[in-house]
């Protein structure tokens, strides 16, 4: 008996689809329903970033950062904050550092909160995203107190942040950790161990090490994959190496290193670092301190160019910044992590069903925002 | 008999590890040819083993690593030894960068993947840059995961030739970090397998990030709106 070819046919998921989380095309080639190769094609929300950032000043270019990761636009705000500071040598005052951390991890919960949701929603299960959601809303309240916008902040600026926390924010903060805490065993009750929801994920989209090295892939996409990295264990920026927390890794506990499920699941463990470094954060966050004290007049960074990583909701966000000593960045390059990411999609998708497909690209947490800058 | 034929071995052994091939070329009979080729080939490997087993031992004791200086100024120097000529000293750059050579940009950027010593096995970011005067610069940021050290490498190229060794191969992600550099500066990466436009549409004129770039009056048809170069 020999094996019987059928006819490959090219088939366009996109880009107005809800399983590509937002307008990404993939031109998919299938052997019936077997993928046999994947070629993503991208750009579709392309609006010049890079090039905007070179016609306007240093402070104009935080409101932009936001619009870039939409998902965790505080993150955004802090790595580009810390890269300028670095290149220009400001020192920011201790109260600024904890204000930055905590809203940065409050909103790297809020982050994993969709991506953990809308991969339920991907695979079938639809109850686990209102849940979700229900527990995000209540984040995004809390920023919306901070600095009176729900998605796109503008609140970390070069030398402080825009707004000092308003009356009543830590013990909000601390009612909602309280509230939240248990929320995670009731997720894992309803997703992470859910019979249907490990058929679809474990196994299936392994990524090893090596490759995802090869690929550039990092954050929790990488760490799934066993390797222990984490910019803010390694490469400490601002005052991470203060707190204490664990850097969750892939074990392969139901399925194989670096399978779908050990990608939710790093993400789900992450959300649990995250309270414990805001409990610590909420705690130590000094009483006084002027925010603005430290923000520069006129932003001018001497002559050079900077590389500097930090660690978003999706893995190491970069930026390099060339400067040529006047007020407006002479080039400025953002790393985005969902771009890379995205990279690995073809290698670790061929072989799988095209229902996997939607499952594997879940599991890398994309944001297109980002990806097309 | 058989002591005579040792005897010419050894002797035409010894000769030719002195240079001289001569006397064996010269045996007549062939079996004894071969074998004295044969001894002679080991003889070699044993000396070359010995000898580097020497030189081995002196570069450990040699290059314990000075702590005072930057990764860049370790890859700097071991690089300059390893391929001569690959990179160009320019004063006072390499707290920041090293420049490289892009004729030799093919053999060091294998070195810096495959090397013991250095294994770049992760390609962080390229940039693409204009630096004026007619040169675009492709700027590499690399780090090792296993030894947890980083660098930056910078290529300069005229902009009326821009051209440069693809790595897509060496490192995947290159693939898509190239196109996007050839997408915005216009750096054509040879020997890359698909290098085509990453985030503009395919028929999009010019690279908008060269400094000379010039926005197109239509696109399509379609009126594009003048930049406002300073807010009122």
């Amino acid at each position: 008996m020999g094996v019987i070819h059928g006819e490959e046919m090219v088939l366009n998921i996109g880009p107005q689809h809800p399983s590509t989380h937002g307008v990404l095309r993939l031109k998919v080639k299938t052997d019936g329903e077997v993928v046999s190769d994947i070629y993503p094609v991208i750009g579709y929300l392309h609006r010049s970033f890079e090039k905007h950032c070179e016609n306007v000043t240093y402070e104009q270019v935080v409101p932009y950062t936001d619009r870039c990761d939409y998902i965790a636009s505080m993150n955004n705000n802090l790595g580009y904050a810390v890269t300028v500071e670095e290149l220009m040598g400001i020192e920011v005052p201790e109260k600024v550092e904890y204000i930055r951390i905590i809203v940065a991890e409050f909103n790297r919960i809020a982050s994993h909160l969709l991506a953990l949701g809308t991969y339920g929603l991907d695979v079938g299960a639809f109850t686990p995203f209102l849940y979700m959601f229900r527990d995000r809303e209540r984040i995004l309240d809390m920023f919306e107190m901070v600095c009176g916008a729900r998605l796109l902040y503008n609140y970390i600026w070069v030398g402080g942040v825009s707004h000092d926390l308003p009356k009543g924010f830590v013990e909000t903060a601390y009612q909602f950790l309280d509230y939240f805490e248990p929320q995670v065993t009731e997720y894992n009750n309803l997703l992470t161990y859910n019979k249907i929801f490990v058929e679809r994920t474990a196994d299936v989209g392994v990524l090893p090490p090596d490759v995802a090295i090869n690929y550039g892939v990092t954050g929790p996409n990488l760490r799934a994959s066993g390797v222990k990295w984490d910019i803010r264990k390694d490469e400490p920026y601002s005052i991470y190496d203060k707190f204490d927390f664990d850097v969750p890794v892939g074990q392969g506990e139901l399925g194989t290193i670096g399978d779908c499920w050990d990608r939710y699941w790093v993400r789900m463990r992450e959300i649990e670092e995250s309270v414990k470094i805001l409990r610590q954060a909420l705690k130590g966050l000094p009483k006084d301190g002027d925010v603005h004290q430290a923000i520069p007049k006129k932003i001018r960074p001497p002559k050079g160019s900077i590389y500097k990583r930090t660690e978003s909701p999706r893995g190491d966000l970069a930026y390099y910044i060339t400067s040529d000593g006047k007020p407006k960045p002479y080039r400025l390059k953002m790393r985005s992590p969902a771009f890379t990411s995205l990279s690995v999609l073809n290698k670790i998708s061929k072989g799988w069903m095209l229902s996997d497909v939607i499952a594997i690209l879940g599991s890398l947490d994309i944001v297109l925002g980002e990806i097309d800058r | 008999m058989i002591d005579d034929r040792d005897k010419l071995i050894a002797e035409a052994v010894e000769k030719g590890l002195q240079g001289d091939m001569d006397t064996i070329n010269g045996i007549e009979d062939r079996v004894i040819r071969s074998k004295a080729k044969a001894a002679l080939h080991k003889a070699k490997k044993v000396a070359k083993e010995s000898g580097t087993g020497i030189e081995d031992s002196k570069e450990e004791t040699a290059s314990p690593v000075d702590e005072n200086q930057s990764p860049n100024q370790i890859v700097f120097a071991y690089l300059e030894k390893k391929i001569p000529g690959s990179v160009i000293v320019q004063e006072g750059d390499l707290e920041e960068c090293i420049y490289v050579n892009p004729s030799s940009w093919e053999a060091v950027s294998k070195l810096l993947r495959n090397d013991e010593i250095l294994q770049f096995d992760s390609l962080q970011c390229i940039t693409g840059i204009d630096i004026g005067e007619g040169i675009l610069e492709s700027r590499y940021n690399f780090h090792s995961m296993s030894l947890r050290h980083t660098i930056e490498i910078r290529i300069p190229v005229s902009i009326d030739n821009p051209k440069i060794y693809s790595i897509e191969q060496i490192w995947r992600i290159g693939d898509w970090f190239e196109r996007e550099v050839y997408d915005m500066v216009g750096i054509i990466f040879e020997g890359h397998r698909n290098l085509k436009r990453m985030l503009l549409p395919d028929d999009w004129e010019g690279f908008p990030l060269r400094k000379d770039y010039e926005t197109q009056q239509t696109y399509h048809g379609i009126a594009i709106p003048k930049v406002k170069e300073e807010w009122e």
